[in-house]
């Protein structure tokens, strides 16, 4: 997984997120850096996704407001922002592709929610209309 | 007539923008007052929204994108949540008040008030975004809302004089007892109309949603160059009729009936019968589109699958929002608040999201990276820019214009 150098602000923040499938996983929200002690440039290891990446990110009095609806509305057990490895990631264009499905992922919680306690319970919900 | 079919997701947008209940109510009254001397506007308008909705389809067609994921990426996730926030206000305003208005479009055929019609529309446009495909859906009220045409066939048999109509279009100036604030006001408010960013939202993901390509864009440029001049037509069909008829006897127009009075006087119940068809549709169309442009925004904002391709339970989030939405705007509308009243005043509103819609759309359609050789000639460049200037001066001068004609009184 080396030797990938974009312009990290540029080709990878904020991009959108897809699956093997091409469905929408999330944006790359934040990243999350090593820095080497040898004084190598610094590296992404992961992409962050979710409000709560978003609002770390943004910081300040907007930050702390998303960081608290997002909070307030998760669970106590998805607190933390989904973390997707660089590993994972097959492809950095104009979307970023990753090799697992979004259930795989696991990063899809609040999806999963309304899914479940909404979208469902209405009647024709699972099909597709072309 | 399978090219003509093709040609309904830019007419529906255009309805949206142009004649939704608020633009409908507002171009009779711009015609009332004023004549055609504001006929300039819209012509502006629609060359603007052109411009840009070309260049959103044209992304959208390459790249897959809609626009707001390039407000996002291209604004950053600051600028791009204060468009966010502005720009979805703007909308679910909007969509409030065309839930009001079909309801008024059904008070007009019925004579029951509109209040009791209110929960039942806001049940089928969910129904309608639930259930139905999304071409068969812009087929049906793209089709159904050119009933409006009733219009320039009212203006055709009111029989008037076309060349002092073209002198008013061409020498536009304020008429007497009418002051400079309030001529302004209405300028950028018709502006405002032609170019609202929910448009270029719906327009944009619409392309996404019919799985556009590359070798689409014959299609895109059509669907722009029917549907906006299109608009344009039937709004100005409204303020002629209305310039014709109600300017010289004084009557002065704030409700639905009046803006059909002229075509009912030339045409008859017949005229009255395919307006009210036509009145529905268009407020219809324009519900469908804000409430599926909330949706649209929200979820490209936050990176989720969105959209009428997939099954319901795989957008979860996007439809939830759209449910919200709609149960939301019913709610604003049985406040018994002026549906009217309320597209005016998220003019406001409007002004900031405008510039931060457009510039992004600019941005990528020049962008190699994105658009390859379908990027943006010199001549559109060129011509985008000196519309993002008086794009920023309009937005910059609404809301002093707003306050001191307390909304064109």
């Amino acid at each position: 997984m080396t030797g990938r150098v974009r312009d990290l602000a540029l080709h990878l923040l904020d991009r959108q997120v897809v699956d093997t499938e091409g469905k929408a996983v999330g944006n790359v929200d934040d990243v999350e850096l090593v820095v080497p002690e040898d004084g190598s440039p610094p590296y992404v290891v992961a992409i962050l996704t979710g409000p709560q990446a978003l609002a770390r990110r943004l910081g300040g009095l907007l930050g702390q407001w998303l960081g608290f609806w997002s909070h307030a509305l998760s669970r106590p057990d998805s607190s933390e922002p989904g973390r997707i490895p660089m590993e994972l990631v097959t492809d950095i264009d104009t979307q970023i592709t990753v090799a697992r499905t979004r259930q795989e992922l696991g990063v899809h919680r609040n999806e999963d929610r309304a899914r479940q306690y909404l979208i469902l319970r209405i009647p024709g919900a699972r099909h597709a209309r072309q | 007539m399978k090219g003509l079919l093709k040609v309904f997701l830019g007419v529906l947008t255009a309805i949206g923008g142009f004649v939704d209940i608020g633009d409908l109510v507002a171009n009779a009254v711009v015609g009332a007052r004023f004549g055609l001397s504001l006929a300039w506007v819209l012509v502006a308008g629609v060359v603007g929204i052109c411009l840009f909705a070309d260049m959103s389809g044209r992304v959208a067609a390459v790249t897959g994108r809609g626009t707001f994921d390039l407000v996002r990426e291209r604004l950053g996730p600051r600028a791009g949540l204060a468009n966010l926030v502005a720009s979805t206000f703007v909308t679910f305003l909007t969509l409030a008040a065309e839930i009001g208005g079909v309801a008024l479009a059904f008070e007009l055929a019925t004579s029951v008030s509109y209040l009791l019609f209110v929960p039942l529309v806001a049940f089928l446009v969910w129904f309608v975004i639930w259930r139905m495909p999304f071409e068969k859906m812009e087929q049906a009220f793209g089709l159904a809302g050119l009933c409006l045409l009733a219009f320039a066939v009212a203006l055709w048999q009111l029989g008037p004089d076309w060349g002092e109509l073209f002198r008013q279009a061409s020498h536009p100036s304020v008429p007497d007892g009418e002051g400079h604030p309030t001529y302004w006001f209405y300028a950028i408010s018709l502006f405002g109309a032609a170019m609202t960013p929910y448009e270029v939202f719906f327009f944009s993901s619409g392309a996404v949603e019919e799985g556009w390509t590359r070798k689409d864009l014959k299609t895109e440029r059509l669907n722009v160059y029917v549907g906006f001049p299109l608009g344009g037509v039937l709004s100005l069909a409204i303020a002629a009729t209305s310039a014709l008829v109600l300017l010289p006897q004084g009557i002065e127009v704030d409700h639905l009936d009046q803006v059909a009075l002229p075509t009912v006087l030339a045409l008859g119940k017949i005229g009255l019968a395919v307006l009210i068809v036509g009145f529905v549709a268009a407020t219809f169309g324009a519900a469908l589109e804000t409430a599926l442009s909330t949706g649209y925004s929200l979820a490209q904002y936050l990176g989720w699958q969105w959209g009428k391709r997939t099954a319901p339970k795989d957008a979860a989030r996007f439809h939830a929002v759209v449910l919200v939405a709609v149960v939301l705007g019913a709610m604003l509308v049985l406040t018994t608040l002026d549906p009217v009243k309320v597209t005016e005043y998220s003019l406001v509103f409007s002004a900031i999201a405008l510039p931060l819609t457009y510039f992004p759309i600019l941005v990528v359609a020049n962008d190699p990276e994105y658009m390859a050789e379908s990027a943006n000639g010199r001549v559109v460049n060129a011509l985008a820019t000196g519309y993002l200037v008086l794009l920023t001066v309009v937005a910059l001068a609404a809301i002093p214009l707003m306050i001191a004609t307390k909304a064109g009184q």
